[in-house]
């Protein structure tokens, strides 16, 4: 099957505005010629049978389970959204065409990447791939974990940068939610491009999936070079001490591994940004971590949690808490110069200062909370 | 222009000593090869003198010929390590760069790879000239390879006046080139590893070919990395070389390595696991060189040469082979003229 669009006339064409019948008038006809396409390329398919009147009473049976007043307000909704085009067949074929197109579109890009038909940078960002995510990433943002981005303006909409923020959660979801804060609700939609820990490469499945998301290793290299392609970049100062913590440290900041990131941004001569997260503490409830088990397993740290491993990775399903993102005023570095990267007390002061930064902003943000679910 | 400056290119029996020295004469250098044994190879305008790189004399040669630049392209490939690779790669070298320094050859060009750098899991996404060489040691060409650069270092730092470029190159890839990617490439049953997808590396033959003869007549020093300018992921490479998916638990391969089970894997697990990408900004800013093929192209061409000998009957493949001996056969008797793409690449585009 094809995947042309097929050519849409334009209004614009016979250079005055078309009224509203006659765009819907062309729509219709579209939407026909598509398809007719569709039925001759597949010849065998029948719609499924479809009638309004069950729509109704699956709406009417599954309104039952609401309390009375809930039940008035859905239908009182309802009937003003309802009209003559949601209640005709042709309405809901054509949401099928549309579901049957997506699904056949999915196939093909899984089948292009299959014969190397795809495209990624040189860091192996794949933008096809990364798109295919995102419905699931803004489910993860806006309904399960209703994360809340403030500051997001300090992240400038051209030009480098360094986000710097605290990890946590057993397993370290907040940097997939810093991108997609910025990738959402971002003026200049931007992608950060997080820097992962060295324990990552080894492990199979995880390591080419953020790279086609546009991650990479962290190493000083890396982010200059990320930097100086004029990329946000975002680093996690804690390493694998951060996501590792147990409940009952949280939202205490470990010490900062290395200061490897300030030597980054003053390399690239890109501002830092502090970034805390509050909320991912809380999706696992991490007991106590067993040393033997992450021997084991390979992996850096191995959790402890009520569910995990005792569900298997059942246990791994995060508990839905709600989460806040604050971007805070961006350090800048533009004083101190190219040379200062190998001033190791410079670094280490700039450290400490972002460090202070961010468990303030932590602390102010906990402060402010009045629920780990709400 | 050379100028007829004396070139000596080492190895002209073999498959990157003959096209570098075909090349280097119709660009108007005088060409001499060294070739170890008998018979004679055949280059329209070039001499040849049989010697070994161990022979002794070999400084007064260079010096009687007045040999200007050295080309050192006589390494033998082996997928395992063996002790008469090591003496005739290592040691060869480091004889044939004594002779040079004695000769007061003013430059030597090496043809080195970016295997020397090692895969490994800590590795930056590009990797500099000054990266550590840390190439795993369980191949043979491999190991001779870091053992020669770290020579090279020394060397480099001894005789200041020899200009060394140690050429680094990403994995080769063409229609008659030998390297362990083509040959993972073309191996139906070599599997990659489950779950990972490196950013991989690739040059053109041709332009393998290209860059020692502009390495030849630049004025840089040092290692230097070559590589078209895009990088691809492994997955990618496999299918644009119409290779069929094969992903085994990675475990299981290593498990399997270490059993001696798979002695004749083409590539080392590691190098289909870890990111071993190098950086091209000395390529591109001081040797100045610009591969004609970018990776996808040659991947490509690749792979519709493969696919079209997949496609053909035996019949049909024992017919191309033997217009493609007929067509070596004329060239051979006929004026000599070395052309850039060998008789089989042209042969492949007929038949697409």
């Amino acid at each position: 099957m094809s995947n042309e669009e097929p050519r849409t006339p334009t209004p614009e064409q016979d250079g005055q505005p078309l009224s509203n019948e006659e765009l819907r008038r062309q729509l219709v006809a579209e939407l026909d010629e598509l398809a007719g396409r569709l039925k001759s390329t597949e010849p065998a398919y029948e719609p499924p049978p479809f009638s309004p009147q069950r729509l109704v009473r699956f709406v009417e049976e599954s309104l039952k389970r609401f309390p009375k007043d809930i039940q008035l307000g859905i239908l009182d909704r309802l009937r003003n959204v309802m009209s003559d085009e949601l209640l005709s067949v042709e309405t809901w074929q054509g949401i099928w065409y549309m579901l049957n197109y997506t699904v056949q579109y999915n196939v093909d890009v899984v089948k292009r990447h299959l014969t190397g038909e795809f495209d990624t940078d040189e860091w192996g960002l794949d933008w096809e791939l990364l798109d295919m995510m995102r419905p699931l990433l803004a489910f993860l943002y806006r309904t399960y974990w209703r994360v809340e981005a403030t500051g997001l303006d300090h992240i400038p909409v051209e030009g480098p940068a360094l986000l710097a923020a605290n990890h946590s959660g057993q397993v370290p979801w907040d940097g997939f939610m810093i991108t997609t804060a910025a990738l959402n609700d971002h003026p200049a939609q931007r992608l950060i491009r997080c820097l992962y820990s060295e324990a990552i490469p080894q492990v199979p499945f995880v390591a080419p999936m953020l790279a086609r998301m546009g991650q990479t290793l962290a190493t000083v290299d890396n982010g200059v070079r990320l930097l100086e392609q004029e990329e946000v970049v975002a680093v996690f100062p804690e390493g694998t001490k951060g996501p590792a913590k147990t409940f009952k440290e949280r939202y205490r900041l470990a010490r900062f591994e290395q200061a490897d990131f300030v030597t980054i941004a003053l390399k690239a001569q890109a501002p830092i940004i502090p970034v805390s997260v509050v909320g991912a503490e809380e999706t696992y409830l991490s007991l106590g971590s067993s040393a033997s088990m992450s021997r084991l397993t390979g992996l850096p740290y191995f959790p402890i949690t009520p569910t995990f491993p005792w569900l298997g990775l059942l246990g791994l399903v995060p508990l839905p808490t709600k989460w806040y993102i604050d971007f805070g005023q961006p350090v800048s570095v533009a004083d101190y110069g190219i040379d200062a990267a190998s001033n190791l007390v410079l670094v280490a002061q700039l450290s400490d200062q972002v460090r202070h930064t961010i468990q303030d902003m932590l602390h102010t943000r906990l402060t402010q909370r009045r629920s780990v679910f709400r | 222009m050379p100028g007829g400056r004396v070139v000596l290119v080492t190895g002209v029996r073999g498959d990157w000593g003959g096209r570098v020295a075909g090349r280097l004469v119709r660009e108007g250098y005088r060409v001499i090869g060294l070739y170890a044994e008998p018979p004679a190879p055949q280059i329209e305008g070039a001499d040849f003198v049989q010697a070994s790189l161990h022979n002794p004399a070999l400084a007064d040669l260079l010096r009687a010929e007045g040999v200007e630049t050295v080309c050192h392209l006589a390494l033998v490939e082996t997928s395992r390590p063996a002790q008469w690779t090591f003496e005739a790669n290592v040691k060869g070298t480091v004889h044939l760069l004594e002779a040079c320094a004695g000769a007061g050859v003013r430059r030597v060009v090496l043809k080195s790879s970016t295997a020397v750098y090692g895969a490994r899991p800590g590795n930056s996404a590009f990797l500099s000239e000054g990266h550590a060489l840390r190439g795993s040691r369980g191949q043979g060409i491999v190991r001779d390879l870091i053992e020669i650069e770290k020579y090279c270092a020394g060397f480099h730092h001894a005789q200041p006046d020899v200009q060394l470029l140690v050429v680094r190159f990403a994995s080769i890839v063409g229609p008659t080139a030998d390297t362990p990617l083509t040959r993972f490439l073309l191996a139906t049953d070599a599997p990659t590893l489950l779950g990972f997808d490196p950013m991989m590396q690739i040059i053109h033959e041709e332009d393998v070919v290209a860059a020692l003869v502009h390495a030849v007549g630049s004025e840089v020093a040092g290692p230097v990395n070559v590589a078209a300018e895009d990088t691809l992921p492994l997955s990618k490479v496999r299918g644009l070389a119409g290779k069929p998916l094969l992903p085994v638990w990675h475990a299981m391969i290593y498990w399997a390595k270490r059993r001696s089970r798979l002695q004749r894997l083409p590539m080392d697990p590691d190098y289909l696991r870890y990111p071993w990408v190098a950086d091209l900004a000395r390529m591109r800013h001081e040797l100045n060189f610009v591969p004609s093929y970018s990776a996808e192209e040659a991947l490509r061409e690749f792979g519709q040469w493969r696919r079209s000998d997949r496609r053909l009957s035996g019949a049909e493949v024992l017919a191309r082979n033997e217009s493609r001996l007929r067509a070596t056969i004329e060239y051979r008797q006929g004026s000599g003229q070395r052309v850039d793409a060998p008789p089989a690449a042209e042969e492949k585009e007929a038949h697409e």
